[in-house]
């Protein structure tokens, strides 16, 4: 199982939006973030996004038995630890 | 957890030496517009053998003072090819961590962004970089004595939920800089614990105050 956490402002809608648009995820809420599951990776595109680099870098809020294998310019990849 | 009253009212003053009072005075009150607010002249006195100094500050906005000392006599200090007025640095010492101590002055909107990007733009400190940063937008020069400055507005007002991440990130932080494993992979993971443990509870507690009816006006006293 494969969590992300990301904070629920405006500047990460699109990671929380493009992250869903994978039928295998499942975007649901806890408190005022974003929890991102799936049981294998989760792969989100950065253009798909929107997010300008500096948001982009720094929209990663938590991870849940999770470690990110990817992510620069093109894509954030989160798998399980 | 005590509640520690917070009774501070924002920075009095912040102060640098320099060795360049006539530069300093062009780029702050000249170029900028910063107002000259305050400033002593000091005989060097008490034990340590001390030189003559001007001490003179500069209005950053919001009764906020930016000070310099210029000391008479004084040569500048060895200690490297990089840094400014107040640290040298070795030549290997990287450029990230020499700008990460900077002043940051506030703006409240683009356009004042902008009217300070164009008055350095017209000197002989031009704006090196203008950024977006995460939520707030900013423009870096350095002054004449070599010092980085930043003029920033935000993009946005700040959320309630910022805080609380913040408040997370410092405490899983706390948690994870002195075990064996000190990095940003261990403070994500100590962090989702704590989103899990807390996040759900807080928006609730959010959404009862939003909810408390306050007492009604005129109830009682004159």
């Amino acid at each position: 199982m494969t969590a992300l956490y990301v904070l629920d402002v405006p500047e990460n809608a699109g990671v929380a939006e493009v992250a869903g648009r994978d039928p295998a995820v499942t975007v649901t809420r806890i408190g005022p973030y974003f929890e991102i599951t799936a049981e294998g990776p989760i792969v989100i595109d950065r253009r798909a996004t929107g997010c300008r680099h500096a948001v982009w870098y720094s929209s990663v809020a938590g991870l849940g038995r999770s470690r990110i294998t990817q992510h620069d310019k093109d894509a954030l990849r989160v798998e399980p630890a | 957890m005590t509640e520690l009253q917070h009774q501070v009212r924002g920075v009095d003053h912040v102060a640098y030496p320099t060795f360049d009072p006539k530069g300093t005075v062009r780029f702050y009150r000249d170029v900028l517009g910063f107002p000259v607010v305050h400033s002593i002249c000091a005989a060097g006195w008490g034990p340590e053998k001390h030189p003559d100094f001007i001490h003179f500050f500069f209005d950053i906005g919001n009764d906020d003072r930016l000070a310099f000392f210029y000391y008479f006599g004084l040569e500048p200090f060895e200690g490297g090819p990089q840094g400014d007025s107040y640290s040298r640095f070795a030549a290997d010492v990287p450029v990230y961590f020499i700008r990460s101590r900077h002043l940051a002055i506030h703006v409240d909107s683009e356009e004042d962004l902008l009217e300070y990007r164009r008055r350095l733009d017209l000197s002989e400190w031009p704006v090196e970089m203008q950024i977006q940063h995460e939520t707030i937008e900013s423009i870096y020069t350095h002054d004449p004595n070599g010092y980085m400055i930043e003029i920033t507005r935000a993009l946005r007002p700040v959320t309630p939920q910022e805080d609380l991440d913040a408040a997370l990130t410092i405490d899983a932080l706390l948690d994870v800089v002195d075990g064996p494993d000190p990095s940003l992979g261990a403070l994500l993971a100590r962090k989702a614990e704590l989103i899990v443990e807390r996040a759900a509870d807080w928006e609730a507690e959010q959404q009862a105050g939003q909810q408390a009816v306050p007492a009604p006006a005129g109830s009682g006293g004159a």
